[in-house]
């Protein structure tokens, strides 16, 4: 008997503390007024940000807690049940020129305008800073009906970034192309040199001699190949009109059967079965000398080392463009892929910032930038290569700006429901699956691109 | 005295439900509640208002919005499909299954073991399990050289070519719904009673006039639920198509579950949440006309 009450007892005793524990964890998730929390949808960034986070405390007495809710979509139902709760982390690392605003807009995340004046701004990478603000071509956009992010106001600043990079980076496996007869010792100088190196890697091996991309995700081949071709084929006046409303300029045109048939020159080079690989499938391919070519963005790289490809191995250059480009001297323009957010609901907003501020300073930036194998969007300057390692910093240094630059960031010119999932579908059925021509593939992305003007 | 005590009687019964009833009143009513309403919103899951659009979430994703409903047509088009042939399939394998399991004695639990083994296997794993088996260098091709059988094997994989992508998924939801509508008709064989099938023998019936005659229509009943369970998995499934393929290659395995998801959680932002919502319902509204059809064939047999 007296075992049954000591059992009971210790059965309560643990119940009520699983309650104060749950209670603690699930609580307002801002704690007691030096502990924040933080949420991330990243699992790669957590054990960096929790190194970053035992430094910060030492250094200021405040607690973050960081948890990672992948993948994004997890993120996001999590950020929704959260904010209809009121219980949304003190600060949030979100996907920069997108949830950011969808955040703010709704009143879940607060301005960070009048807390990162311009002093502040000149540490990030050229070009990212503003990634967060409400300019006024945003602003206009949040008022169509459809529009993703309505209730932004003109002149929010709704993040700051975190990470940066860009898309339309290929890695290419340099003992594959010695195999193949090609010197790795420089990338191919045009589109047109980058397919005669395809034509030799697949005739030597022509299972594991081609490229891969994550076409699972039909949209990787849409934003992250062919837009920077035809970015460099067209001129950025051209391309933006590809996606205009203007019939003669816009898909359907002789600039969009133009881009498509450069496009197609890879379909003979996919390796076999890349419709059907996820990103991480390809990375992890490409990694397994199972294709001599990956189509990326500067993030891949981690991705690949992850998988135990030596980055010695790897010939790494941004898309080249085609002979003849409007655009001269094309380069990828890098934007922030994460920025960080804070909650409107925290009590906590200084000590918030705070850890913002601590989280984009170049020595912090560059230790994360180390353990999690991801560029910060703090430009780190002649440190780059001391603290982030060669090949990161190399990445850095192949950032361009400017009239030449393709910004993958940047979606303003586009209609406010172009799905990139449905226009990528449609670019799968002609390269790899060869369905479609490019001639069919250019009217039928004529087609979407007016509807989705029509159903705005 | 005694409406007292039954009044007291009535009330501890109430008290008793009472739980329950709130329960299902908070999770089952309110949610249902919420999605109905939803699904004559826009709305991206954020903000703290909806936009009411009345029925025009419905009316876009069948026929108004020109950028959403030509999706919505062929991913209904590919549902009709699976719907069909999931449950037929499904009955064809696991119906001469059981009537086989029905007739061995020897090893019979160990053959219903191997045979029911997938249903206790987590779908996850057994997702991606199929998927690397599918793959150009899987295993399914590799078996295929290997028995001289090569000009079958799929050179992109079998959820890569377009043409094999749908029904390859068709044969694996099969696969997975046989142990279950195997172990319906194994108890209903199991349930007939022996003396009508020794007449029929004295009456001169064969084995295979038995089982058309006789075993046949008597697990009508029991057919009508596998084919009933196996419409509404078909109508209703999309981890199959997500975790397999997303959709792909090209869009041609989206079926309407997968994009009410891809409404709900891979929208971009969009403010589609309604959206998904009214699919959600129109969904509901076909499995219902289904299940009162299916019932209605059931008591017309009987």
């Amino acid at each position: 008997m007296g075992t049954k009450w000591c059992g009971g007892r210790v059965l309560a005793v643990v119940a009520a503390l699983a309650m104060v524990t749950t209670a603690c964890g699930g609580g307002t998730g801002s704690g007691d007024g030096t502990t924040l929390s933080m949420w991330t949808f990243k699992q790669t960034h957590v054990k960096a940000l929790e190194a970053a986070a035992a430094k910060f405390k030492a250094r200021t007495g405040i607690t973050v807690n960081v948890s990672a809710y992948t993948p994004d979509d997890t993120f996001t139902s999590k950020v929704q049940s959260a904010a209809a709760s009121h219980n949304v982390a003190d600060v949030l690392e979100v996907h920069a020129a997108g949830e950011d605003r969808v955040l703010g807009g709704a009143g879940i995340t607060s301005d960070l305008a009048g807390d990162v004046n311009d002093q502040y701004k000149s540490r990030f990478l050229k070009g990212t800073a503003d990634t967060g603000l409400i300019t006024d071509q945003v602003y206009q956009d949040s008022l169509k009906p459809k529009s993703t992010d309505p209730g932004v106001q003109k002149g929010q600043l709704l993040s700051i970034p975190f990470t940066a990079g860009t898309f339309g980076v290929i890695y290419a496996n340099k003992d594959l192309l010695t195999a193949a007869g090609i010197d790795p010792g420089k990338a191919p100088a045009s589109w047109q040199e980058l397919i005669s190196w395809l034509a030799a890697t697949h005739a030597k091996d022509a299972q594991n001699g081609g490229i891969t991309i994550g076409l699972k995700s039909s949209s990787t081949g849409l934003d992250w190949a062919m837009e920077p071709l035809a970015f460099a084929l067209l001129g950025p006046q051209a391309f933006h009109d590809l996606y205009g409303a203007d019939k003669s300029k816009a898909w359907g045109s002789a600039n969009g059967q133009k881009v498509l048939e450069q496009y197609n020159q890879l379909t003979p080079y996919w390796t076999p079965g890349t419709q059907t690989l996820g990103i991480d499938d390809a990375d992890r391919a490409f990694a397994q000398g199972k294709a001599a070519f990956d189509i990326g963005g500067t993030f891949t790289i981690s991705a690949i080392q992850q998988n135990g490809m030596d980055p010695a191995k790897i010939l790494s250059f941004p898309i080249p463009a085609p002979e003849g480009s409007v655009a001269k001297d094309f380069k990828l323009a890098p934007f922030a892929l994460t920025g960080l957010a804070v909650s409107a609901q925290t009590p906590h907003r200084d000590a918030a910032l705070k850890w913002l501020d601590f989280l984009t300073q170049p020595e912090q930036a560059g230790a994360f930038a180390q353990s999690a194998l991801d560029l910060p969007g703090t430009d780190l300057g002649a440190n780059a290569e001391k603290l982030v390692g060669p090949y990161l910093s190399s990445m850095e240094a192949a950032f361009g700006a400017g009239d030449s630059a393709w910004n993958p960031g940047d979606s303003t010119f586009k209609g406010s429901t172009w799905d990139i999932q449905v226009a990528g579908d449609i670019l799968v059925k002609m390269s790899p699956l060869k369905e479609l021509d490019p001639a069919a593939t250019n009217q039928q992305l004529a087609v979407y691109n007016n509807s989705v003007h029509s159903g705005q | 005295m005694a409406s007292r005590f039954r009044s007291r009687e009535a009330l501890t019964g109430y008290a008793f439900v009472l739980p329950a009833v709130a329960l299902f009143a908070i999770m089952g009513l309110y949610t249902v509640g919420y999605g109905l309403a939803l699904s004559f919103a826009r709305w991206n899951g954020f903000t703290p208002t909806w936009t009411w659009v009345g029925l025009g979430n419905y009316l876009d994703l069948i026929y108004r919005d020109p950028a959403i409903a030509p999706v919505v047509q062929g991913a209904a088009l590919r549902t009709l499909v699976v719907m069909i042939a999931v449950p037929v399939l499904t009955v064809l394998v696991s119906f001469p299954l059981a009537a086989a399991l029905n007739h061995i004695t020897r090893l019979r639990s160990t053959f219903r073991t191997v045979f029911f083994l997938p249903q206790v296997t987590a779908g996850i794993a057994l997702f991606y399990a199929w998927t690397y088996a599918l793959q150009p260098d899987g295993s399914l091709n590799y078996i295929l050289r290997h028995l001289g059988l090569g000009s079958i094997a799929q050179p992109q994989g079998w959820l890569g070519n377009p043409g094999t992508a749908l029904p390859t998924l068709i044969v694996v939801m099969v696969l997975g719904s046989v142990p279950v509508a195997m172990l319906l008709y194994l108890t209903g064989l199991q349930s007939i009673d022996q003396s009508v099938l020794d007449a029929a023998k004295v009456d001169g019936a064969g084995g295979l006039r038995a089982m058309t005659s006789i075993i046949w229509p008597l697990l009508l009943p029991i057919t009508g639920a596998v084919v009933m369970l196996n419409l509404r998995f078909a109508l209703q499934d999309f981890q199959t198509f997500l975790l397999m393929t997303n959709g792909g290659p090209g869009g041609h395995t989206l079926v309407l579950g997968l994009e009410s998801y891809n409404l709900a959680f891979v929208s971009g932002f969009k403010p589609t949440l309604g959206l998904s919502s009214a699919l959600g319902w129109i969904l509901f509204v076909v499995a219902l006309l289904l299940a009162a059809l299916n019932l209605r064939l059931l008591r017309s047999r009987a």
